[in-house]
C-alpha cells in the first residue's frame, strides 16, 4: 500500500507549466524528500499532494484510495497535511485560535479562552513546541512559528506529513532538531515527504530521494543507500547545464588593504528593531572599492535592519555612514544614490520591480527621481534606451512596453540589475540577489555583480545561503542578532562558519 | 484582437451589460425600457439644442474627471470630486461678488483662480491626512463630499444671498454680466478654449512629466518608488491639488458659464460622473474626452427625461451606477472556476 | 440624563447595524462601501413592505432580501468578475440610492416620501423613559455581544476571520475565503436591513429618498475607527450619533449663534476626525490594502 501516489499530474499556468507529467508513488512510515532547485515546481508538487493547487491532469491516490484532486478537505480527510514555507498561521491569532481554526474536530460552538488553552495545552507540549497559548503568532520568534505551524499540521490524525522547504528559515542548529522531530513522527508510523533544495541537507535526513527538474521528475525514490551526492547535484541541474559555477572561482588578486578606497563604512552604527529583525548593535563595516563582502547569517539576524538603515528607512540611533569618503549619515536615500549607493532589494516583485508597470518604466526610475518632478521628459528617448540597455543585459523581452509582471523571475532580477548596476554606481548592495532564481540565472547575477567589483565598486552581498556567499565573497562577516559576531577570509571552513552563525542562539 | 483594444473592448462589453440590466430593472418598474432608452437618446443627441446641453455637460465632466484620473493614476482614490468642485464654484462666487465692479480682463482670470485655489484647498486636506497620517482618503474625501454640499447651503442662504429670489432653492446673487463666459445654455468659444487647453496641459502632465510617469508607477507599486528614492510624500499632494484644482476649475467655469449664479445643489450628480468618465476611459485623456461626451449626453437626458418624456430622471442615475459597479471588473464570470490557485 | 441616553440610544441604532454589517464583511476581506446603498435599500422595502402589506413584520422581511440580494450582487462583482472594492461598493450605494428613488416614483408617484401605517413593535410608557424604542433597539446590544461571541469565540468565527487576515491560510485548511465573504457579506446584508428599517420604521414611519444622507459611509468609517471589533465598530457609530445629538440639542439651546449648516456637518466632521485617530494609532492605510493570498 501507498502512503501518497501521483499519476501523470500534470499543471500549467497559462504558458508555462509547473509540473509535466508527474508520476511518483511513496511508500508508508518512511521519510521521503524531493529536491530540485529554484522553479523546478517543487511547491506547486506540494500542493498539489495536499490539494490546495488542482492540476489541470492526473490523479492522486491516498493511501491506495483515489481522492477528487485540487480539494483541501478530501486530502485533511484522508491524513494528507501541508506544513508551508511561509507559514499558514494569521499574525494576529493567539496559538490556540491557530491550532482551532483548522481543526475538524468535534466541539461545541462556543468557547471560552481558557477552555481553548486547555484543550491544545497537551497537543502543543506532545510535539515540544516552546509556546505559551496565549501568544500572538506575530510575536513569536521563526523557529517557534514554525513549531506551532507543524502543531497545526498535526491536529488532524496526519498520516502523511508535507514540508515545504522547512529549513530555510532556520539555523543549523535549529535544522538538527527539526530533523529529529521528523525522525519521531516517522518512528511513530507518519509518513514524511520534506522538500529541499540543499543535498547536504538531504543526506542528513532522507530515506529516498526523488528530484524534480522544470517540472519532470527524473529522479524517483532512489534509496539514500545508493545515493551518490555528485549524480545527485547533476540529477538536480541537469548536466546539459553548463553554467555551473566552479566552486573556488577566481577573486581579484589580494591587493594591499590599506591602498584600496573605501567604499562605503559604517563607523558603530545602531539602530532601533525594525518589523524584519532586531536593530543594529554597534555594527561597524567597511567595503573597499573593489571587494565583495558577504553577509552571511540567519535570516532575521538584522540583515534586514541593516538594509533599511542603509536606504534611510530607519534611522541612525549612533554612528556614522560614509559613501567613497562622504559623510551621508543624516541623509535621505536620494542623496545617498546620488554619492553611487544601489541597492538590490530583498524582495524584488514588491521593492524592486513595479509588476504592473511596463519595463522601460520600472528603467527609468532611477533616472525619474533624479531631479524636479515637473520637468517635462522624453519618453521615445527613455523607451529607446531601455531598450538598449535591456537587450544589453540580456534580458528576454518581446517591446520594453510590456508589463514587468510577465518576465520570468531570472529576467525580471536582470531588469534591477540592469537599472540598479549602472556607470554611476559605486557601492551596490544585494539583498538575497539570487533567492527564487534557476542556476543559470544564478551565475549571470554572480557574474555582474563580479564584473561590478572588477570595475572598482565595493558590492555587499545577504544571503542564508553560504556556499554561495563561500564562491563569491572576498570577506564574509557573520550577523548574529543584529551585531558582526565573526569575520572570515578564504579559504572558508564551513563547520566554523556555520558554528559562527549560531553562535549566540543560546 | 491587439494587447491594447483589449481593455477597451472589455469595458464597453461591460458597459452594454450594465444597460441591458438596466432596461430589464425598468420594465419590471413598469416603465417600457425601449421607450426610455429613446427618449435617453433623444436628449442626448437628436432633439433639438440636444448637442448643446451635451456638449455643455460634457466640458465639466471632461475637466472634472482630468483632476480624478490624475489622483487614480496615483494610486489614491480622491472620490470627492464634488465637494472640491462645490469649494471651487464658492471660492469664485465670492471672489465674483467681491470684484463685480472690476474689469472682466482682470477680475475673470482671478475668478477662474480662486476656483482653482478653491478645488486644490478642499483636496489638500485629505491629502495631508493621508501623506501625514496615513488616513485612507477613501472617507475622508466622501465625507468632504457632504461637508461641502452644506457649506454651499450656507453661502447661497447667508452672505451672497439673493434677497430677491422666492424659488424653493436658495440661491446667491447672480454674477456681474461682464463677467459671464457663456450664456445659460454653457457652450461658448472661451469655455471650449480653456476646456481644450487644460486638457492638452493635462495630457503634458500625465504622459510627459516625471510626475506623470513616476506618479503611475507609485500607482502601481508605491513600495518599489520609494525604494528609488521618491518622495513619494510630495507625488501625492501633487496628485490631490491637481486633481482638486481640476474640480474647483470646472465650478468657476459653471459659475462664469452656464450657472451664473450659485445654486444650493446644482450639478448635484457632476463628482461622481466625472467619477465614472475617468473608471471608463481607463485612466487615460484622450479616452477621457470620448466618455466625457457619452456622459454629458446621459446628463443632458437626465433632464430631458421627466421634463419632456415623462420618465424619472432616477433612471439616468440608475444607469450610472450599474456602470460603475462592473466598470473596473477584470474578468469574464465563466472564466472564473480557477483550476490552479496558488503559484508555486 | 437617562431620557438623552435613550433618546441618543435611538438615534444611534441604525448605523450601530449598518456598522456592525460592514465589520463582518471586513473581517471576512471585503470592504463594503455599498453599505450607504444597502440601508436606504433596506428602509424602502421596509416602509413599502409594511403599507403594502400592513404588517411590520413583513417590512422587515422584504428588507432582509432586499438587502441580502444587494451584497450578493456586491459579492458577484467583487468576487466574481473581480471588480475593484471600492468602486463596486460605490456602485453598489448608487444603485441603492438611484432604485429606491425610481420604486418610490413608479409606485407612489412623484411625492418623494411615503408613510407606513404602522411602525416597529415600542415599548409600552411602562418603560419610562424608554418608552418609544423599537424592538430592534432593544435586541441591538444583544446582537453586539452576539456577534462578539461568534466572532471570537466560535471556530466559525475563526475561520471568517482568517478569511480576511490570511486567505491563504484559510484556503490550506479547507476554507473557500470566496464562499465565507458571501455569508459574511449576506449576515452583514441582514444587519443593514435591521439598520434601514428601524431609520424608516423605528419611530417615524417614514422613507424619503436620499434619507440617509451618507450615514452608510458614516458607517464603514466606524468599521475602521472600531478596528473590525464588534464593540468597537458600534462604540465608533454611537460615537457619530452622538455628535450629531448633540449638536442639535446645541442648536437647540444656542439658537442662531451657529448656522444649521455647521450643525449638520458636524457628524461629518467627527468621522472624519475618527478615521485621522484611527490610522494615528494603528499606522494606516492598512485599511484597502491587499490582502495575503499566497
Amino acid at each position: 500500500m501507498n502512503a501518497l501516489a501521483c499519476d501523470e499530474v500534470t499543471v500549467t499556468y497559462g504558458e508555462t507549466v509547473a509540473l509535466r507529467e508527474v508520476s511518483v508513488a511513496f511508500d508508508p512510515g518512511r521519510i521521503h524528500a524531493v529536491v530540485g532547485q529554484n522553479g523546478a515546481g517543487k511547491t506547486t508538487f506540494a500542493r498539489v499532494c495536499a490539494g490546495i493547487v488542482r492540476p489541470t491532469s492526473g490523479r492522486l491516490t491516498i493511501g491506495d484510495q483515489p481522492v477528487p484532486v485540487g480539494n483541501v478537505r478530501a486530502s485533511r480527510a484522508c491524513g494528507v497535511e501541508l506544513v508551508h514555507q511561509s507559514f499558514a498561521l494569521p499574525p494576529s491569532f493567539t496559538v490556540a485560535e491557530a491550532l482551532e481554526f483548522g481543526s475538524t474536530r468535534r466541539t461545541n460552538l462556543v468557547y471560552s479562552r481558557r477552555t481553548l488553552e486547555t484543550r491544545w495545552r497537551t497537543h502543543l507540549e506532545a510535539l515540544d513546541v516552546p509556546a505559551r497559548l496565549g501568544d500572538r503568532i506575530r510575536d513569536l520568534p521563526v523557529e517557534t512559528q514554525q513549531g506551532v505551524e507543524i502543531a497545526r499540521a498535526l491536529v488532524g490524525d496526519a498520516k502523511l506529513l508535507i514540508l515545504d522547504e522547512p529549513t530555510a528559515v532556520l539555523a543549523p542548529l535549529a535544522i538538527e532538531q527539526l530533523f529529529a522531530r521528523l525522525r519521531r513522527l516517522s518512528a511513530s508510523g507518519v509518513t514524511v515527504l520534506v522538500i529541499l533544495h540543499k543535498i547536504r541537507e538531504v543526506l542528513a535526513i532522507a530515506e529516498t530521494v526523488s528530484v524534480l527538474r522544470a517540472g519532470r521528475l527524473v529522479e524517483a525514490l532512489v534509496p539514500r543507500a545508493s545515493l551518490d551526492p555528485a549524480s545527485l547535484a547533476r540529477a538536480i541541474v541537469g548536466s546539459a547545464d553548463a553554467e555551473l559555477p566552479a566552486i573556488g572561482a577566481e577573486r581579484t588578486s589580494a591587493d594591499a588593504e590599506g591602498t584600496r578606497n573605501v567604499a562605503l563604512a559604517l563607523s558603530s552604527v545602531s539602530t532601533r528593531a525594525v518589523a524584519g529583525g532586531p536593530g543594529l548593535a554597534n555594527v561597524s563595516l567597511a567595503v573597499a572599492c573593489g571587494e565583495i563582502v558577504g553577509i552571511a547569517g540567519v535570516e532575521g539576524n538584522g540583515q534586514r535592519t541593516l538594509v533599511d538603515a542603509l536606504a534611510a528607512r530607519v534611522p541612525f540611533a549612533a554612528g556614522s555612514l560614509q559613501l567613497g569618503g562622504h559623510d551621508v549619515t543624516g541623509v535621505s536615500l536620494l542623496e545617498r544614490r546620488g554619492h553611487g549607493l544601489r541597492i538590490i532589494p530583498f524582495e524584488r516583485n514588491i521593492e524592486g520591480l513595479s509588476l504592473a508597470s511596463a519595463l522601460w518604466q520600472n528603467w527609468s526610475a532611477r533616472l525619474l527621481v533624479i531631479g524636479r518632478l515637473l520637468r517635462l521628459i522624453d519618453p521615445p528617448r527613455l523607451r529607446a534606451t531601455s531598450r538598449t540597455v535591456l537587450e544589453r543585459w540580456g534580458v528576454r523581452f518581446g517591446s520594453v512596453d510590456q508589463n514587468a509582471g510577465t518576465l520570468s523571475g531570472g529576467n525580471a532580477q536582470k531588469v534591477v540589475l540592469a537599472r540598479e548596476i549602472d556607470d554611476d554606481a559605486s557601492v551596490i548592495v544585494a539583498a538575497q540577489p539570487t533567492r527564487g532564481l534557476d542556476i543559470s540565472a544564478m551565475a549571470f547575477v554572480w557574474r555582474a555583480l563580479r564584473e561590478a567589483r572588477d570595475r572598482g565598486c565595493g558590492v555587499i552581498v545577504i544571503s542564508s545561503d553560504l556556499d554561495e556567499l563561500f564562491d563569491i565573497s572576498d570577506r564574509i562577516v557573520v550577523f548574529v542578532s543584529g551585531r558582526i559576531v565573526a569575520e572570515f577570509r578564504p579559504p572558508y571552513d564551513v563547520r566554523i562558519v556555520g558554528e559562527a552563525l549560531t553562535a549566540a542562539h543560546a | 484582437m491587439s494587447a491594447r483594444l483589449f481593455p477597451v473592448a472589455r469595458a464597453l462589453a461591460y458597459v452594454a451589460i450594465a444597460l441591458v440590466a438596466c432596461a430589464i430593472v425598468f420594465q419590471l418598474a413598469g416603465y417600457p425600457s425601449a421607450g426610455m432608452f429613446a427618449a435617453i437618446v433623444e436628449g442626448a443627441f437628436l432633439a433639438p439644442h440636444a448637442i448643446v446641453h451635451t456638449i455643455r455637460w460634457a466640458m465639466p465632466l471632461f475637466v472634472t474627471a482630468l483632476g480624478v484620473l490624475v489622483a487614480f493614476r496615483c494610486g489614491y482614490f480622491n472620490i470627492g470630486a464634488q465637494g472640491q468642485f462645490y469649494l471651487g464654484a464658492i471660492a469664485a462666487g465670492l471672489t465674483a461678488d467681491a470684484l463685480h465692479a472690476g474689469p472682466p480682463v482682470l477680475v475673470i482670470p482671478l475668478v477662474l483662480a480662486a476656483g482653482i485655489a478653491g478645488g486644490a484647498l478642499w483636496a489638500l486636506w485629505p491629502g495631508l491626512l493621508r501623506v501625514l497620517s496615513g488616513t485612507d482618503e477613501v472617507i475622508t474625501t466622501l465625507m468632504g463630499n457632504f461637508i461641502a454640499i452644506l457649506a454651499l447651503a450656507y453661502v447661497t442662504s447667508g452672505p451672497l444671498k439673493d434677497g430677491s429670489g422666492s424659488g424653493e432653492v436658495a440661491a446667491a446673487r447672480p454674477v456681474a454680466d461682464g463677467l459671464r463666459l457663456s450664456t445659460s445654455s454653457g457652450v461658448s468659444l472661451s469655455i471650449l478654449a480653456i476646456v481644450i487647453v487644460v486638457g492638452g496641459l493635462m495630457w503634458l502632465l500625465v504622459d510627459r512629466t516625471a510626475f506623470g510617469v513616476l506618479g503611475s508607477l507609485a500607482g502601481r507599486n508605491p513600495v518599489m518608488v520609494v525604494w528609488q528614492g521618491a518622495r513619494s510624500g510630495r507625488i501625492a499632494i501633487g496628485a490631490f491639488l491637481f486633481s482638486g484644482a481640476l474640480a474647483g476649475l470646472a465650478g468657476a467655469l459653471e459659475l462664469l458659464g452656464p450657472s451664473g449664479r450659485l445654486l444650493s445643489g446644482f450639478a448635484p450628480t457632476l463628482g461622481f460622473g466625472a467619477v465614472l468618465v475617468a473608471l471608463v476611459s481607463g485612466l487615460s485623456v484622450s479616452a477621457a474626452t470620448v466618455a466625457s461626451v457619452f456622459f454629458g449626453g446621459l446628463a443632458a437626458a437626465s433632464l430631458y427625461l421627466p421634463v419632456i418624456a415623462g420618465f424619472p430622471a432616477a433612471a439616468i442615475d440608475i444607469i450610472n451606477a450599474a456602470i460603475t459597479l462592473v466598470i473596473t471588473a477584470r474578468a469574464w464570470p465563466s472564466a472564473l472556476r480557477r483550476r490552479a490557485s496558488a503559484s508555486s | 440624563m437617562i431620557a438623552a441616553i435613550a433618546a441618543i440610544l435611538q438615534s444611534a441604532t441604525p448605523l450601530i447595524y449598518v456598522a456592525l454589517g460592514g465589520m463582518i464583511a471586513a473581517r471576512a476581506g471585503i470592504w463594503n462601501l455599498g453599505l450607504e446603498g444597502l440601508m436606504i435599500a433596506g428602509a424602502c422595502a421596509a416602509v413599502v413592505g409594511t403599507k403594502q402589506s400592513g404588517s411590520a413584520g413583513v417590512g422587515v422581511m422584504c428588507a432582509i432580501v432586499v438587502c441580502v440580494l444587494g451584497s450578493a450582487l456586491l459579492w458577484f462583482a467583487i468576487e466574481k468578475l473581480r471588480a475593484h472594492p471600492v468602486i463596486a461598493g460605490l456602485g453598489i450605494s448608487g444603485l441603492g440610492l438611484g432604485g429606491t428613488d425610481l420604486a418610490i416614483q413608479a409606485m407612489y408617484g412623484n411625492e418623494g416620501s411615503v408613510h407606513a401605517p404602522r411602525s416597529l413593535p415600542q415599548l409600552g410608557a411602562a418603560a419610562g423613559d424608554f418608552a418609544g424604542c423599537s424592538v430592534l433597539v432593544v435586541a441591538m446590544p444583544f446582537v453586539v455581544a452576539a456577534l462578539w461571541v461568534l466572532l471570537r469565540r466560535t471556530r466559525f468565527g475563526l475561520q471568517l476571520s482568517a478569511c480576511g487576515e490570511h486567505p491563504f491560510a484559510a484556503r490550506s485548511v479547507g476554507i473557500d475565503p470566496v464562499r465565507m465573504r458571501l455569508v459574511a457579506l449576506a449576515i452583514g446584508g441582514v444587519l443593514c436591513a435591521f439598520g434601514g428599517t428601524e431609520l424608516a420604521l423605528g419611530r417615524l414611519q417614514i422613507f424619503s429618498t436620499g434619507m440617509t444622507a451618507g450615514r452608510g459611509y458614516m458607517a464603514f468609517a466606524a468599521v475602521v475607527f472600531g478596528a473590525m471589533d464588534p464593540i468597537g465598530t458600534a462604540g465608533a457609530a454611537a460615537f457619530f450619533s452622538l455628535v450629531e445629538y448633540l449638536g442639535i440639542k446645541g442648536q437647540l439651546v444656542f439658537g442662531n449663534a451657529a448656522p444649521p449648516e455647521l450643525v449638520l456637518s458636524l457628524p461629518y466632521i467627527a468621522t472624519v476626525l475618527g478615521v485621522w485617530i484611527s490610522s494615528r494609532l494603528r499606522g494606516g492605510a492598512a485599511a484597502l490594502s491587499e490582502l495575503r493570498d499566497y
